[in-house]
C-alpha cells in the first residue's frame, strides 16, 4: 500500500502526465487509422524514449499503447473501418448502431466498456499478478491448439443469417491462411513463387480490404443511386437504466480479456470475438446480436482493452512478452536498466507501482478525452459519402502500404476489397474471415507442436485437464445452435402432434 | 490588367522554383565523384519490424553515425519472409552510397532453404556491428549441470530430450542440429515463432532446453528459473562470462550465432563503402551506443568490411552442408 502511495505522489508531476497524455492522444489516432497498429504505434515512439527517464519513458509507451486499443473502435464504429483487428468484432454492432443514428451512444458505450475493462484489468495486475502468472505459464501447445478451436468454434454465433454461408466465409480465411512458408517443415505453399508470400498474407490489409474498402465501394453504388447520402445522428444519448443493463457483460468481458491477454502467444486479437460470443450466450435477445446490440459493442470493447492489463502480467512478472507490443515494451523496459521478471518488484518496486498508477490514470483519461470527443468523432459522419468514401479507400492505400512499406499490400488489399464488396452484396459475413486468418496459423503450428512434443501421442488432446475443456466448450459453442433448432423442431412436432 | 501581372509573377515563381529543384537534382545526381559525398540523407533499410532487436539496434547505431557521416539516417523497416523481402530492395537500390542495408545472419541461408534467389554476392559488406552466440540453457531444476552432463542424458534418453528453437531452418535451429551432430546425440526439435515462445515454453516445463543468444534468456537466468551449460563461440560471452564454451566443455563445435552488419549494392564504388566503414565502425564505438547494446544484452562485434566479406563467406559455406544434411530446402 505504501508503494502505491508512493507511486502515486511520483505520477502528480506535471511533466509525467502531459506525456501520458500525449501519448493517449496520439495513441488514439494512430489506433483509429487503418494499417497503423497498436505494436507499430509503440514501435515508433520507442526511440523518443531512450532519453527520457525510465517513468516517464515507459508512461509514454503504455499510453501510445492503451491509447491506440481504445482508438481502433472509434473508426470501427463510425464507418466500419476497424483501425486494429482487435476491433474487427466491434464493427459488426458498432457500426449497425451508426448505421441506425445511435453512433453517439455507441461511441459512449464503447468508451465506458474500454474504461472499464482497461481498470479492472489493471487491478487484477496489481492484486494477484504474479499468482496468475504461474497459471499463465500451464499453458502449452494443446492449449494453445484448444484456445485456437475454440475461438474458430465462435463463427456459429457471428454467422449472421446463414449458418452455411459463415462456415463458408470461416473456411476460406483458413485456407488464405494456408499460403507462406510452412511454420513446422519450412516448406513454401502456394507460394507461386513468389517472396511476397512467402511470409503469408498479411492479416491487416485483409482487413482494411473486407471491411473498409468493400464498404468504400458499396457506398460509390449510394453516391450514383442518389441516396442515403450521409447517415442520420440522431441525438439519443445513452441512458443510466441502459448502462445498468451491460455492467455484467463488461465485467465479464474484463475477465476474458484479463484471461486471454496474459496466456503468452495466444493472440490478443480474439478475445474480443470470444467476448462477443459470451455475451451474446448469456443474452435473453440473441437475435439482436448482429443488428446493432448494445452488449455486441460493449462486450468486445471491454474484452480488447482489458488485454492491456493482462498482457502486462507475464511481462512485469516473468518478463515474458505475450504478443508482439509488450516484446517492444520488454525492450524499452531494458533499454532504461529495468529487467522484467521476478526481481523487478524487489529491485525496482517504487517505479513498477508508479507504473501501475500511471496504467489507472491511462485509462482515466482515455475516459475523459473519449467522453469530451464524442461530439467532434461523430462529426465524420456528416460529411457526404461522396468526399467520405474516396477519404477512406486512401487511408486504406496508405494503411497497408505503411504497414511494411510494401506495395503488394496494397494489391491484397484491394483484392480483398472486391472480394469483400462480393460477400457483402450476396450477404456472406466477412468476420469469419479474419477469425479463419487469425487463428488458422495459432491452431495449424500448435496442433503440430503438440505432436512433436508427444512424439505423435494424440492423448495430449484429451487426458490434459485445460485443453480438455476447452475442447468442450468449442464442441458445445458449435453445436449449440444446431442443437437447439433441432429441440424447437422436435418440440414443435409434439405440439402438431397433440393437435391431431 | 492586375490581375494578368499577378498571373505571370505566379508563373514565374513556379518555373524558378522548377529550376530551383531541378538543380538540387542534378547536384545530387553526381554519383560517380565521391569529393562530397555523403552530401544528402542517407537511408537505412531494416528488413524486420519496428521495435525488434534489429530495428532498435540499427536505429541506434545511425543516431551515432549521423554525427560521423553529417547526415540525417532514415530508417525504412521493410519485414516479410526472414528479412528476404527487405534485402533484395536493398540489393537492388541504386549503388550511389544512400541505401544501406542492415543485413543478418540469415542472408547466408536463404539460398540453401530455398526461401528466395538472394545471395550474399549482391552486396558488399561495409561492417560487422554485432554477434551472439548460440547457449545451450535449461531449467534450473533440471538433472545436468554441465554440458557434459547433459549429453550423457541425452545418449542414455535419445530422442527424448526436447529441444525449442526459433522456427524450422532458423539460426537456433541449426545451432541444435550442430549440437547433436557434434556430440552425437539424438534430440527432439520443436519449432516456436520466434525465440521468445521457445524460453517461455521452457520455463513452463514444456521443453527441456533452447538454443538461443544469451541475451534472450538472461532475464530467467536472473530470476533462476533457467541454466545456461555452455556457450557454442570461441569465446566466452560478455554477458554471461561465468559460463564455458563448448570447447572448453570438451565439445568441438563450429561456433554458431547470429550476427548484424551494413552492407551496400555490390556496385558502389570502393571509395563509398570505405567513407562508410569508417563511419560505422567509429559509431559502434561511441558510448551510447555501447551502453545500448550492454543494456539491451547485446554482444559487440566489430568486423571491417574485408573481415566481414570472409566470414560471410565462411558461414555460407558451413550453413549450405547443415541446411543440405538436415534435407531442408529442396
Amino acid at each position: 500500500m505504501n508503494l502505491l502511495i508512493q507511486g502515486l505522489m511520483n505520477i502528480l508531476d506535471l511533466q509525467v502526465i502531459l506525456v501520458l497524455l500525449i501519448g493517449i492522444i496520439s495513441g488514439i489516432a494512430i489506433g483509429s487509422l487503418p494499417g497503423l497498429t497498436a505494436t507499430m504505434g509503440v514501435a515508433l515512439v520507442l526511440p523518443i524514449t531512450f532519453g527520457m527517464n525510465p517513468i516517464t519513458g515507459i508512461l509514454l509507451l503504455i499510453g501510445v499503447y492503451f491509447g491506440s486499443v481504445y482508438g481502433g473502435s472509434l473508426t470501427a464504429i463510425l464507418i466500419n473501418t476497424p483501425g486494429t483487428p482487435a476491433s474487427a468484432a466491434t464493427a459488426m454492432d458498432g457500426y449497425e448502431m451508426s448505421k441506425k443514428g445511435l453512433a453517439h451512444k455507441a461511441l459512449t458505450i464503447s468508451t465506458l466498456s474500454s474504461t472499464i475493462g482497461g481498470i479492472l484489468s489493471v487491478i487484477v495486475l496489481i492484486l494477484v499478478a504474479p499468482q496468475l502468472a504461474n497459471f499463465a505459464l500451464k499453458f502449452s501447445a494443446p492449449e494453445s491448439f484448444a484456445l485456437a478451436v475454440f475461438g474458430i468454434s465462435i463463427i456459429s454465433s457471428i454467422a449472421g443469417k446463414s449458418m452455411t454461408k459463415g462456415l463458408m466465409a470461416g473456411v476460406l480465411g483458413l485456407l488464405v491462411a494456408t499460403i507462406g512458408i510452412d511454420p513446422m517443415g519450412g516448406f513454401p505453399r502456394f507460394t507461386f513463387g513468389s517472396i511476397n508470400l512467402a511470409s503469408g498474407v498479411n492479416l491487416i490489409p485483409v482487413m482494411i480490404g473486407l471491411f473498409a474498402a468493400s464498404e468504400a465501394f458499396k457506398s460509390m453504388e449510394d453516391i450514383f443511386a442518389k441516396q442515403n447520402l450521409a447517415i442520420k445522428v440522431e441525438k439519443v444519448r445513452l441512458k443510466w437504466s441502459e448502462f445498468k443493463t451491460l455492467i455484467v457483460t463488461i465485467i465479464r468481458s474484463a475477465g476474458i480479456g484479463t484471461f486471454i491477454g496474459m496466456i503468452p502467444g495466444a493472440g490478443g486479437d480474439i478475445t474480443s470475438f470470444i467476448a462477443y460470443n459470451e455475451a451474446k450466450r448469456f443474452s435473453k435477445n440473441k437475435e439482436e446480436f448482429g443488428k446493432g446490440a448494445m452488449k455486441g459493442v460493449a462486450a468486445p470493447e471491454a474484452a480488447n482493452n482489458s488485454v492491456t492489463g493482462g498482457a502486462m502480467i507475464p511481462l512485469l512478472t516473468l518478463g515474458i512478452p505475450g504478443d508482439a507490443v509488450t516484446a517492444v515494451l520488454l525492450g524499452a523496459l531494458m533499454v532504461q536498466g529495468l529487467q522484467p521478471g521476478p526481481l523487478l518488484f524487489t529491485n525496482n518496486g517504487p517505479i513498477v507501482y508508479t507504473l501501475f498508477i500511471g496504467m489507472l490514470l491511462a485509462n482515466l483519461f482515455i475516459l475523459i478525452i473519449g467522453l469530451l470527443g464524442i461530439k467532434y468523432f461523430i462529426k465524420i459522419l456528416s460529411v457526404p459519402k461522396a468526399i467520405l468514401s474516396p477519404l477512406i479507400l486512401v487511408l486504406c492505400v496508405v494503411g497497408s502500404y505503411a504497414l511494411n512499406n510494401n506495395y503488394f499490400d496494397v494489391m491484397v488489399m484491394f483484392l480483398a476489397g472486391v472480394i469483400g464488396y462480393f460477400m457483402v452484396k450476396l450477404e456472406f459475413p466477412v468476420s469469419p474471415v479474419i477469425l479463419g486468418l487469425i487463428l488458422g496459423p495459432i491452431m495449424e503450428s500448435n496442433f503440430r507442436r503438440s505432436l512433436l512434443m508427444s512424439q505423435g501421442n494424440l492423448a495430449v488432446f484429451y487426458t490434459r485437464p485445460i485443453t480438455l475443456v476447452l475442447l468442450i466448450f468449442a464442441l458445445v459453442t458449435l453445436l449449440g445452435p444446431i442443437i437447439s433448432k433441432l429441440i424447437k423442431i422436435s418440440k414443435g412436432k409434439e405440439i402438431i402432434n397433440e393437435n391431431n | 490588367m492586375k490581375k494578368f501581372k499577378g498571373k505571370i509573377v505566379f508563373l514565374l515563381i513556379i518555373i524558378l522554383t522548377m529550376f530551383l529543384v531541378a538543380g538540387c537534382n542534378s547536384e545530387k545526381d553526381s554519383s560517380g565523384d565521391t569529393s562530397n559525398y555523403p552530401n544528402q540523407s542517407i537511408k537505412i533499410i531494416v528488413p524486420s519490424s519496428a521495435g525488434g532487436g534489429t530495428d532498435s539496434t540499427t536505429r541506434s547505431l545511425a543516431a551515432q553515425a549521423e554525427k560521423k557521416l553529417g547526415q540525417s539516417i532514415g530508417i525504412l523497416n521493410k519485414p516479410g519472409a526472414s528479412g528476404s523481402v527487405g534485402m533484395t530492395e536493398g540489393a537492388n537500390a541504386k549503388p550511389d552510397g544512400y541505401t544501406l542495408t542492415m543485413v543478418f545472419v540469415e542472408l547466408t541461408m536463404y539460398k540453401h532453404l530455398g526461401l528466395s534467389p538472394l545471395t550474399p554476392d549482391e552486396f558488399k559488406p561495409v561492417a560487422m556491428i554485432n554477434f551472439d552466440p548460440a547457449a545451450l540453457t535449461v531449467r534450473s531444476d533440471a538433472p545436468y549441470n554441465t554440458l557434459e552432463e547433459f549429453i550423457d542424458y541425452a545418449r542414455e534418453h535419445p530422442g527424448e530430450i526436447s529441444v525449442g528453437n526459433a522456427g524450422t531452418g532458423s539460426i537456433w535451429h541449426i545451432a541444435a542440429v550442430n549440437l547433436a551432430q557434434s556430440a552425437n546425440i539424438k534430440l527432439n526439435h520443436v519449432p516456436y515463432d520466434g525465440a521468445a515462445p521457445a524460453v517461455t515454453a521452457l520455463v513452463g516445463g514444456h521443453i527441456d532446453a533452447v538454443t538461443v543468444s544469451p541475451a534472450e534468456v538472461k532475464a530467467q537466468l536472473d530470476a533462476g528459473n533457467l541454466k545456461t551449460l555452455a556457450v557454442m563461440a570461441e569465446q566466452r560471452s560478455a554477458l554471461i562470462p561465468e559460463v564455458p564454451t563448448f570447447k572448453e566443455s570438451g565439445i568441438k563445435a563450429e561456433s554458431i550465432g547470429t550476427w548484424r552488419g551494413i552492407v551496400v549494392p555490390k556496385a558502389t564504388p570502393d571509395k563509398k563503402v570505405a567513407i562508410l566503414e569508417e563511419a560505422f565502425l567509429a559509431a559502434a564505438k561511441e558510448k551510447e551506443f555501447q551502453d545500448f547494446m550492454k543494456n539491451n544484452g547485446l554482444g559487440i562485434q566489430l568486423k571491417n568490411s574485408q573481415e566481414f566479406k570472409k566470414f560471410i563467406t565462411k558461414n555460407e559455406e558451413f550453413f549450405g552442408e547443415m541446411i543440405a544434411e538436415l534435407g531442408l530446402g529442396q
